[in-house]
């Protein structure tokens, strides 16, 4: 009996543990929702949308505009060996396909919301103004796409995985496309023109957004006339140039003011925040941050003087162009140079015979304090001070030659990952002293994609293209106003000779005003002036006297047209390649 | 597991090797009345059932228990012969004892060896499927081994153990059984008495023996999860008897194996730096100047700078590798205890295990304690306990990523110096170049890892023959990791100037991380053995089991610390971030096995088992795997009876069966659910919750089905001393979980992973051993070998690469291969991750003919004038060299290799021309071979291991193998004594070195032609190295008896003792991109019990 009673015991006990778990295997994940849930409620709706916007914080989006800017003419890349800009790039490289990857998961969460809205219980006008931000999304990345690629495949609606074969449609067809959806958003009567600063839903689409970025694909297309009037509108919707410092426009109490059309928003949280001060700032910026990116040296001599007169070294320094360029480092000496350090300095082959003891830095100085103001606001000059930090204490910095040292004492060397090297550094965008930001990974200033000068000077531009050049010099002038620039045709050295001349001129202003902010390559590539600046003879990364560190090399025009990637190519064999590129 | 296999040759049921439940009693009558004695009859491993008591020249005899337990009636003056198949024999006088406790020793070829087999015991020559046994407690006793795994290797035919990092607590190996036959998780099962676990969290000295069940046959009961091979560990139980208490412990010496040389001299390494600017054609970057300030100070090395600084202190010259990694002194002691009575059988055991590693604040202490107990409640109620608890204490030194930081510095600064950390010293030097050892200490706390691991079991034995097991098992696993900044300072040693001041408590941070696992298992188990009409012996097994497992993780980091002491989490004052996760696993089975002999020839074993698992959806949640074996003892057959003065066993086995894979850790739990992951992004200054569909869900699948032929013969001959054991096999897998590159255009979504491929895997493997005694010297030696090739059945299709008609060169690698950038895609037809990278280009060292195309450098490399005109003269011809393209000396010039045109194109070293290179980082060939001897108490044994076969990709980086040079970063010393080096402009530079080795050096890591991926950076990893060395004494029973022990043994083991390799790294074994050395270890240890 008592075997009896064990065995219903321990049978018991067996029953109850197995009972218990009669759902033992139907588990589910802890941090996701199940697809069929997804669309069903106003609140899941809602984060479908901030779904999308997440996809502006990737690389090769806005997360990394920073290395969009060296590939264009304001900056270099430290170790100056971009495949792009070594005229290697292949049709395998990685900027291809993850360029083309991001922006197409971009365009498949804008298919899902748009497809989607529809089933969720979303009042009228609500629904209108979610589809118009889906819309303008899908258009911002398509638009990214056509500019590079130069045709890609349309996918309007979700697709499943087996679907996407498609070829490529022209280039045509995708502007056409980004403009419908562009239009789509335009007449959205529930899309709001602006968001005042402080609004909750500050940050999202709205009208402005999209009538600025319809106008500048129409710039693309070459429709002047209606990229004019897309342009035009922006500002009729309240948008308009901050009136402050330039300076101030990149410092948080100003990322919400009137010039800001749509921006990267940026928070002070790891993995919302920008990293532009990891990457431009200096090991004597908050957190110790990575030069990554230089201000080029080339670029730096195209800022013109106060009173807009061209940047010639001879004016400086009498004979400094013609001098060799090693010698010329002479005049970036610091004073009160030691013996030890001048006669390194005559060995590495400065012309130590121009060294003025007392007065070498104030020399050099003066080639940079009676620039375009822009010049000192975007970039850290030979003997200008940063207000930097070490640790929690703040600091002011200068950039010296050569480097001694000194993070929490006087001099206050400015130090660089490059200290055995002498660059121009990036300003804009690095956080100053010890409490701007709370981590070089994450600062919380949003970072512009299109502000109101970018719309002005597009506008200027439309207006040169159609031959009122008179007109586009007005608005050139209101950016030059902000900036305390000399205002064109205000003396001899502005004065605009033509429409050409105007043409140069706008392109010029546009690598001024934006510099480090990722928008003049895709300028370049739109005006086709790529080759010519970026490489041209002698190119490359310099140190601030022109010596020559990396030096680049144009592929050939095929660049203009980017590969589409290799390996989906070879995925799907609809695809067509983009001619002159090889494997 | 609960049960032990008695075997007697004669008439017995359980000779079959069929699993008996130990209360299933037998007991030879007492004979006739004389003097009564009792006794038990053990080994290592416990008491011996079955086993043969005889009194001398009589037919007077009995076998024992199953407890190993003898009665019998024997004349005063008897002396008793106790024998037992597989042991040596041994007679004993009774003359006044009436009670004993017979030792016998196990002849080592035995026949009769008991292997743990899937839920039981058999005896090895009643195997049919392939199971190596390994007698693990002698490993653990004198080898020097800081876990399970790593003591493997070498040990066994077709098991192949490679250690993959030194780094104490992450020193374990990798296991493979019978080479690799999937594409994701290719880990065996790893049972430990009959549990799923982390084999390395068990105490080597608790294990009592390890089973490798290699076959489908052997391992089908484990079902879904036994594709790789299943590991079962059997830890010691208490025996019956006199308590006695064991110590074991050693101390050992520890260094490291190998360490990658790189340039010490500064004056040497600024030299060569400068050469590589001047090679690219910028000027150079140090100054000759501080270069012959390097070279006079370091002739006077304690000569005093003006600041009094030693000028070893001044002027450095750095040897990193030798300052990172040190030596240490390890630790291992245990204490255990074990016996009991009748009733009630303990074992407690408890450890201790301080590994300092070699480097500085990275060592660990593990402590571990034990606890086996069984009590037989009733004679047909057995329970019992294994309860099992470990911490792991391991110093928190920031050394991830510690060999990229090793490459990221140059001689030219001091490690270390009154407790502060050098700055660069030469004004040229980059601020940036790293201190190592600043950067381990940067970071102070604790990492701790508790595991407590518990079973309770009862065994009920109702009726003769038939026993029901019931298993609770339940397991907790807690990770508890905290860490906070340690403040430093880096200063520049020549003078004294603090570079790099130390961090303010204000920017200092504390972290916490906390894992916390909890799982149980449960298992019910019948057995029924019967033998019928004597010949006739039936047994059958059922059996059902549940699987439940959850994992939480949370993390956080705050930082601003009121000061460098304190630092927990509350104490801080900003919070940086929070985070945490969980998932789990659950699991269902079913499984029976049925085996039957006849006449002990004729052998055969059916496993049925049904598993379910969560990871898949209900549709496809649940498989059958069968499996089918088949023995025949050719030697017990009538007309072999002239061979048996020779032959002691010949065994032919045959074995079918079907094994799963769920894939491991490879495979996420839920994956065939389609959902949608977070995805935040802030509007207004806040941060909003998103969602976004993050992964592309295959609802359809399933785990993976290997389907396992094997054949195989053991034979033992000349009196046992002679064994030898071939198997070959035929492994074929489908459905293997891989996940297939997608459309880029899909985005980023996760890929779904499918039930895709096939592979198939064919393999040898052989075991040979001998062993005898001359005079009095005893001696053994034995070899193992396996030969494994593999090759992927099935993929996405054929690799079709040619021209079309139009000329154009068309290729579906893309669709077909796992990536177009991996050097070692996965592509049908091909061995499983072949490499499939450019070789260099191979010319006739001519120069340029009319058809140009086979002239040019033999190796690839342009190394004269000859092979740089032909170069040009093939640019100009229309030719295109990639990635370069031109001749210039950023581009493409003297020293720089060129790659093959593999596909004709005409452009050399596109990404067309890859080429398969025939080998993957997989060895095909193991091999070990062991030797022992013994002469009275002096033993010595040495234990080799190896593996042939196999390629290591190491790409070039920049300090190790790269003739690139970065400013701030290291130089290797084999890339600084023989690289490639000519100047055209003054053919007589004394640098000149045109048939060198390595490219020349430029300065810049990437974009060169040099360090393109190529087969330049692939090399051969067979080694074979000698892992242990083994000299013991053993004190002579009647001394250790006068000093209160009934045993003691001393020895000195070395671990590691040497590697025959050619492969320029550290060590094939831990692969291309090792981060810790392994160790070579000098140990003294002893043992003792009492």
């Amino acid at each position: 009996m008592k075997l009896v009673k064990n065995i219903c015991l321990l049978g018991a006990s067996i029953a109850l543990l197995t009972g218990c778990n009669s759902d033992l295997m139907d588990l589910t994940p802890y941090d996701s929702i199940a697809s069929g849930n997804m669309w069903t409620t106003e609140n899941l709706a809602d984060m479908g949308v901030t779904g999308i916007y997440n996809v502006l914080r990737s690389e090769n989006v806005a997360g990394d505009l920073h290395k969009f800017d060296s590939y264009g003419v304001s900056a270099d890349y430290r170790d100056g060996n971009y495949s792009l800009l070594r005229g290697n790039a292949t049709t395998g490289d990685g900027q291809f396909s993850g360029y083309w990857k991001i922006n197409y998961e971009g365009i498949s969460r804008c298919n899902d919301a748009i497809m989607n809205l529809p089933k969720a219980p979303l009042s009228e006008s609500k629904l209108a103004r979610l589809t118009a931000e889906s819309k303008f999304m899908r258009a911002f990345f398509y638009y990214r796409l056509n500019m590079m690629y130069k045709g890609v495949p349309l996918y309007l609606e979700p697709a499943e995985l087996d679907e996407l074969v498609k070829g490529r449609n022209t280039e045509a067809e995708v502007w056409n496309q980004v403009i419908t959806d562009l239009t789509d958003a335009i007449n959205t009567a529930d899309l709001p023109d602006k968001y005042a600063a402080g609004n909750a839903d500050y940050g999202r689409v709205t009208k402005g957004a999209a009538y600025a970025l319809r106008g500048k694909a129409y710039m693309w297309t070459g429709e002047w006339a209606k990229a004019e009037a897309d342009l035009r509108k922006v500002g009729d919707l309240g948008y308009g140039l901050f009136q402050g410092e330039y300076k101030q426009l990149f410092k948080e109490a100003n990322e919400q003011c009137e010039e800001m059309i749509f921006s990267l928003q940026c928070i002070g949280e790891s993995g919302y925040g920008n990293n532009f001060t990891f990457r431009y700032g200096t090991r004597s910026s908050f957190g110790s941050c990575w030069n990554t990116y230089l201000a080029s040296t080339d670029f730096v001599e195209t800022y013109e003087c106060a009173d807009g007169k061209p940047f010639n070294w001879d004016d400086f320094i009498p004979g400094y162009n013609s001098m060799d360029q090693a010698k010329r480092s002479v005049y970036f000496l610091r004073d009160g140079m030691t013996e030890a350090e001048k006669a390194k300095m005559a060995e590495d082959g400065a012309d130590l015979s121009k060294y003025l003891a007392d007065g070498n830095e104030a020399r050099i100085r003066m080639a940079y304090e009676s620039r375009d103001p822009r010049l000192m606001a975007t970039i850290i000059t030979p003997y200008a001070e940063y207000f930097g930090a070490n640790g929690a204490t703040a600091y002011t910095y200068t950039l010296r030659w050569p480097y001694r040292g000194f993070d929490t004492a006087d001099p206050f060397d400015l130090k660089t990952d490059t200290n055995n090297r002498y660059y121009y550094l990036f300003r804009k965008f690095v956080a100053e002293g010890a409490s701007e930001i709370p981590n070089r990974e994450y600062s919380p200033i949003d970072i512009p994609i299109i502000r109101y000068a970018d719309v002005v000077l597009s506008l200027a531009e439309c207006l040169n293209e159609q031959g009122k050049t008179d007109e586009a010099i007005e608005w050139v002038n209101k950016v030059r106003a902000r900036a305390g620039a000399a205002l064109l045709n205000s003396n001899q050295y502005t004065q605009v000779s033509g429409q050409d001349n105007m043409r140069e001129r706008i392109r010029n202003e546009r690598r001024w005003e934006f510099a480090g902010e990722g928008v003049n390559f895709f300028d370049e590539m739109r005006w086709k002036t790529w080759h010519e600046t970026k490489f041209k003879s002698g190119a490359g990364l310099k140190q601030i006297w022109g010596s020559m560190q990396a030096s680049y090399t144009w592929g050939g025009d095929y660049l203009y047209n980017w590969a589409i990637p290799k390996s989906e190519i070879q995925m799907n064999t609809n695809l067509t390649q983009n001619n002159g590129w090889i494997d | 597991m609960f049960l032990t296999s008695a075997g007697v040759a004669s008439a017995s049921p359980t000779d079959l090797g069929i699993e008996v439940p130990e209360s299933d009693v037998f007991v030879a009558s007492p004979q006739q009345a004389k003097k009564t004695v009792t006794g038990t009859v053990e080994d290592a491993m416990g008491p011996i059932a079955g086993a043969n008591i005889v009194e001398k020249g009589t037919t007077n005899g009995t076998i024992t228990d199953m407890d190993g337990k003898f009665t019998l009636d024997v004349s005063p003056n008897a002396v008793l012969v106790v024998s037992f198949i597989g042991y040596i024999e041994q007679q004993i006088t009774v003359g006044n004892q009436t009670s004993f406790t017979i030792q016998i020793k196990e002849d080592s070829q035995a026949l009769d060896e008991v292997v743990v087999v899937g839920y039981g015991t058999q005896k090895k020559v009643n195997l049919t499927g392939s199971v190596s046994s390994v007698d693990f407690a002698d490993q653990a006793l004198s080898r020097p081994i800081t876990n399970v795994s790593n003591a493997l290797a070498g040990l066994s035919a077709g098991v192949q153990v490679m250690q993959s990092s030194g780094q104490p607590g992450s020193d374990g190996s990798k296991i493979r059984i019978r080479g690799v036959g999937t594409l994701n998780n290719q880990d065996p099962l790893v049972l430990i008495d009959g549990v799923e676990g982390a084999m390395d969290l068990v105490n080597p000295q608790d294990i009592e023996s390890i089973s490798v069940l290699k076959d489908a046959a052997s391992s089908s009961i484990y079902g879904s999860r036994a594709a790789n091979g299943v590991v079962l560990i059997t830890t010691k139980k208490g025996k019956a008897g006199k308590l006695s208490v064991s110590y074991s412990g050693r101390v050992s010496y520890a260094q490291p194996t190998n360490l990658i040389d790189q340039v010490t001299d500064y004056a040497d390494y600024m030299e060569w730096l400068n050469e590589s600017f001047e090679n690219i054609g910028q000027p150079n970057h140090f100054a000759q100047s501080t270069i012959d300030l390097w070279r006079e100070k370091s002739k006077d090395p304690n000569g005093l700078n003006e600041n009094g600084v030693p000028n070893y202190i001044a002027y450095p010259n750095t040897d990193w590798q030798e300052a990172l990694f040190g030596h240490g002194l390890i630790n291992d002691h245990n204490v255990s205890v074990n016996g009991g009575t009748e009733k009630l059988r303990i074992l407690m055991s408890a450890g201790y295990l301080d590994n300092p590693g070699l480097v500085d604040n990275t060592g660990i202490k593990k402590y571990s304690l034990r606890a086996n107990i069984e009590a037989n409640v009733t004679n047909w109620l057995t329970v019992g306990t294994r309860t099992f608890a470990s911490q792991e204490d391991k110093e928190a030194g920031n050394f991830d990523n510690a060999n990229n930081y090793l490459r990221q510095t140059t001689p030219g600064l001091y490690p270390e110096w009154n407790g502060q950390y050098g700055y660069p010293e030469a004004s040229e030097e980059s601020a940036t170049a790293n201190s190592i050892l600043a950067f381990l200490n940067a970071q102070d706390g604790k990492k701790q890892k508790t595991n407590f691991n518990t079973t309770l079991y009862s065994r009920i034995s109702p009726i003769k023959g038939l026993s029901w097991d019931f298993n609770l098992n339940y397991k907790r696993y807690w990770e508890d990791n905290q860490t906070w900044t340690n403040p430093y300072e880096k200063v520049k040693f020549s003078d004294g100037t603090i570079m790099s001041p130390a961090t303010e408590p204000s920017e200092m941070t504390t972290y916490f991380y906390n894992r916390a696992d909890y799982s149980y298992t449960l298992q019910n188990i019948l057995r029924y053995n019967i033998t019928i009409n004597k010949d006739h012996d039936l047994g059958a097994l059922a059996g059902y089991e549940e699987y439940y497992y959850k994992r939480d993780t949370r993390n956080a980091t705050k930082k601003g610390l009121i000061d460098s002491s304190i630092h927990t989490p509350g104490s801080a004052t900003e919070m940086l971030s929070v985070g945490g996760g969980a998932f789990d696993r659950a699991s269902r089975s079913f499984f029976g096995r049925i085996n039957y002999a006849y006449k002990s020839r004729y052998l055969f074993e059916a496993n049925l088992r049904h598993d379910g698992n969560a990871r898949y959806h209900s549709d496809y949640r649940w498989g059958t795997f069968p499996s089918f074996s088949a023995a025949w003892r050719i030697s017990e057959e009538d007309f072999m009876i002239n061979t048996k003065n020779w032959l002691d066993n010949l065994k032919l086995r045959v074995s079918y069966g079907s094994v799963g894979n769920n894939g491991g850790d490879d495979v996420g739990e839920y994956e065939y659910q389609s959902t949608y992951g977070g995805s935040k992004y802030p509007f207004g200054g806040k941060l909003i919750s998103g969602l976004a569909s993050t992964s592309i869900a295959n609802s359809m699948l399933s785990w993976e089905t290997s389907k396992m032929t094997n054949v195989g013969i053991d034979l033992n001959a000349l009196n046992n001393r002679l064994s030898f054991t071939m198997d070959a096999f035929v492994k074929n897998t489908t459905g293997i979980l891989f996940t297939p590159s997608i459309y880029l255009t899909a985005g980023n979504k996760g890929a779904p992973r499918k039930n895709i491929a096939e592979m198939s895997t064919k393999g040898v493997e052989l075991s040979l051993g001998w062993k005898d005694q001359i005079e009095e010297v005893s001696y053994s030696v034995s070899g193992n070998f396996s030969y494994t090739p593999n090759k992927i059945k099935k993929y996405k299709g054929k690799l079709v690469a040619g021209y079309d008609e139009n000329g154009e060169w068309k290729s579906n690698i893309g669709d077909v291969a796992s990536s177009t950038s991996a050097v070692n895609p996965v592509i049908e037809d091909r061995i499983m991750k072949e490499y499939y990278i450019r070789n260099p280009y191979k010319g006739s060292g001519k120069g340029y003919a009319a058809d140009g195309v086979n002239g040019g450098p033999t190796d690839g490399m342009i190394r004269t004038e000859s092979d740089m005109e032909w170069l040009k003269a093939m640019i100009d011809a229309g030719h295109t060299f990639m990635p370069n393209k031109t001749v210039s000396k950023d581009k493409i010039w003297y020293g720089d290799y060129i790659y093959a045109d593999a596909n004709g194109d005409g452009i050399y070293g596109g990404s067309d021309d890859k080429e398969f290179q025939g080998v993957s980082s997989d060895p095909k060939y193991n091999f070990g071979f062991q030797m022992s001897a013994a002469w009275r108490g002096f033993d010595i044994s040495m234990n080799w291991a190896g593996a042939a076969g196999f390629k290591l990709y190491w790409g070039a980086s920049t300090g190790y193998n790269s003739p690139t040079t970065r400013v701030g970063v290291a130089l290797g010393t084999d890339i600084a004594n023989d690289h490639y080096f000519y100047n055209p402009e003054n053919p007589s530079d004394p640098r000149t070195n045109l048939y060198a080795q390595y490219g020349r050096l430029v300065n810049g890591e990437s974009g060169y032609q040099n360090v393109e991926t190529s087969s330049l950076y692939l090399f051969n990893g067979n080694y074979l190295k000698l892992k242990n060395l083994t000299f013991g004494y053993t004190l002579p029973a009647h001394i250790s008896k006068k000093i209160f022990t009934d045993n003691l043994r001393v020895y000195v083991s070395i671990e590691n003792v040497f590697n025959i390799t050619k492969y320029p790294g550290q060590d094939p074994e831990l692969g291309a991109y090792p981060e810790y050395t392994s160790l070579r270890q000098f140990a003294f240890g002893a043992n003792i019990s009492f």
